[in-house]
């Protein structure tokens, strides 16, 4: 017994190891590319580690030092949209999310099943059902090239998912609680508020982490959404310097590190929650 | 103790004011769901029905007016020969992604089922490529591709595994949508992974205890216990990587680089509705992924799925 679980331990190793190196090797590899001058990583053989670190791509990322001229500085402007847009998809989401997920998974109305699975049918809904029609209702309304516009189409596609992933939190909760909080008189807007929001807070995180992610992934309604500069996400900023071959591929790699450092933070601190999160919500 | 204070509960509110507060809450429930409504409404179920609509309409930004049109899209795109090379790409690309992220997500969901130390490292780093923009896992995997400077030519090269470099993505069919499948697979396996953990982790020990006790090795509690009860997870996990790959574009757009090569339905669709400017063909396509990728849905979920009972 115990030698077989030696056995199998160093094949776990083994197993583990490259589980590692596929998963970071990627990133690893944007980064070291990014801390190298151009003529480096264009070297052959390739350096597998910076031969010093070299700081000038990311200076010309955020539009300083000799290179910015070359259209990389819009990249920091790209960050700064990126940002206002999930945050801003975020926060419209987690609100209006937890709000109907809290009546569906509690409260009783008429038509609230009719309702409850016209919403939940939406989750099924591929990006080919609405991306053309998006276009042209946000065109109609003048909302092309503005943050409102890509804020509204966002949030629209995150709610199904965050709203699925709260009813669920919701329904785990034993009713007692609620219950015996209504029985001392409180409103049920009371209940949901000083009683049902406090305990369900580790949900509204998972669902705000989720969708913030989401949010910052986004390329193709941005770029369908949003053809002058202004209002460009990273994702569509860097997806138009790749292949132009203006921009050298080491400030490319720099901007993609840029794109990578929030999401990774988030990941290697909130993980937890992640995984939470994406087990409710797919767990149907 | 909770019996007395409902008593007196109902002793001191007056009466009047208990109703007026039902009355206020039985409109309470639509006042919360209204903006869900609303939103679900006006741009995902509405823009659902334009698309359904808009299939069978002539809209050509090119060729006005918008006419009625009939079946008129869907001849069309059906005989556009770069229309019926990307469904053959799609679904090559369902072939690889699916298969791909849901044996490496199973082998990941396998090494994380026991608990071990630097576990929840490892999980976090294996979490990474999902949280990671398609877009830029597309920028940094085509400089790890590169014809000319990239690690995966030169550290082959290196090994002796190639002879001189490659050109990975543009030539060959079959070989560009493997290598552009590789960067969504690498996205896709750990959600794979997770959904493939999470039913493993609700098989009950006592299982593997009692099989080892009749003399079970590993591999036989792997194969008779462990893959008949993960089916669950194993069939939401492979509906989620059909979706993605039937869907798959930012990785399209990056690598491909807009030849048809390797071109998919959502590249195709783009370029038809967004650089031709023909809606009506787009709409036409758009009509046949969504209904595709509901039906291939259903079904995946009907063959694999069984309800686990312990």
């Amino acid at each position: 017994m115990a030698s077989r679980s030696r056995r199998f331990g160093w094949a776990r190793g083994i197993g583990i190891g490259l589980l590692v190196v596929w998963s970071l090797f990627p990133v690893y590899w944007a980064l070291n590319t990014s801390l190298q001058t151009n003529a480096d990583a264009q070297s052959s053989p390739v350096h597998w580690f910076p031969s010093h670190f070299d700081f000038s791509n990311y200076e010309a990322v955020f539009g300083a030092g000799p290179s910015s001229a070359s259209g990389a500085g819009s990249i920091g402007r790209a960050v700064v949209n990126t940002s206002i847009e999930s945050l801003g998809a975020t926060l419209l989401t987690l609100v209006i999310a937890v709000v109907g997920a809290y009546a569906f998974a509690r409260l009783r109305f008429r038509l609230r099943g009719v309702l409850f699975y016209a919403v939940l049918a939406t989750l099924t809904l591929p990006v080919y059902a609405t991306l053309i029609p998006l276009y042209k209702i946000m065109t109609s309304l003048g909302l092309v090239n503005t943050y409102l516009g890509i804020i509204l189409v966002y949030t629209s596609g995150f709610l199904p998912l965050a709203m699925w992933i709260m009813y669920s939190m919701f329904q785990a909760l034993p009713p007692s609680i609620e219950e015996a909080a209504t029985i001392d008189g409180a409103t049920t807007l009371q209940v949901f508020r000083r009683i049902v929001l406090p305990i369900v807070r580790p949900g509204m995180a998972a669902t705000a982490i989720i969708t913030f992610l989401f949010g910052w992934g986004q390329f193709i309604f941005p770029l369908v959404l949003g053809s002058t500069g202004a209002t460009q996400p990273l994702t569509v900023t860097l997806s138009s310097l790749e292949g132009r071959h203006v921009v050298p591929y080491t400030i490319i790699n720099a901007a993609a590190i840029v794109a990578i450092a929030v999401p990774a933070v988030i990941v290697f601190f909130l993980n937890r929650w992640i995984v939470d999160g994406i087990v409710a919500g797919s767990v149907k | 103790m909770t019996a007395l204070r409902q008593r007196t509960r109902r002793l001191v509110v007056p009466r009047g004011q208990a109703i007026r507060r039902g009355r206020r809450e039985t409109a309470l429930p639509y006042a919360m769901v209204a903006p869900l409504l609303v939103f679900i409404g006006a741009l995902a179920l509405y823009p659902t029905v334009l698309t359904a609509y808009g299939a069978f309409v002539h809209d050509d930004a090119l060729d006005p007016p918008t006419r009625f049109t009939g079946l008129g899209n869907f001849q069309s795109v059906f005989n556009n020969a770069q229309v019926r090379q990307s469904l053959e790409n799609t679904a090559l690309y369902i072939v690889f992604g699916v298969g791909l992220s849901v044996a490496l997500g199973t082998f990941f969901a396998v090494l994380l089922q026991r608990r071990f130390r630097g576990r929840g490292i490892v999980l976090a780093l294996m979490v990474l490529p999902w949280a990671l923009p398609g877009v830029v896992e597309g920028v940094i995997w085509s400089w790890i591709y590169d014809p000319t400077f990239g690690v995966l030519n030169s550290g082959l090269k290196s090994v002796g595994a190639i002879n001189h470099y490659q050109l990975w993505i543009g030539t060959h069919q079959l070989q560009s949508i493997f290598f552009i499948s590789v960067v969504q697979v690498w996205q896709i396996t750990p959600l794979a992974a997770i959904l493939v953990l999470a039913s493993l982790q609700s098989i009950p020990g006592e299982l593997y205890e009692a099989a080892s006790v009749d003399g079970a090795t590993s591999l036989q509690s792997l194969w008779r216990i462990t893959l008949p009860l993960v089916r669950p997870g194993l069939a939401i996990a492979a509906v989620e990587g059909l979706i993605m790959s039937l869907n798959i574009f930012d990785q399209v757009y990056v690598l491909n680089a807009g030849a048809s090569t390797a071109s998919s339905l959502m590249s195709q669709t783009y370029e038809i509705a967004f650089q031709n400017l023909n809606f009506g063909q787009g709409y036409a396509l758009s009509l046949l992924a969504t209904v595709t990728t509901i039906v291939l849905s259903l079904l995946t979920v009907k063959l694999i799925y069984r309800k686990v009972e312990f």
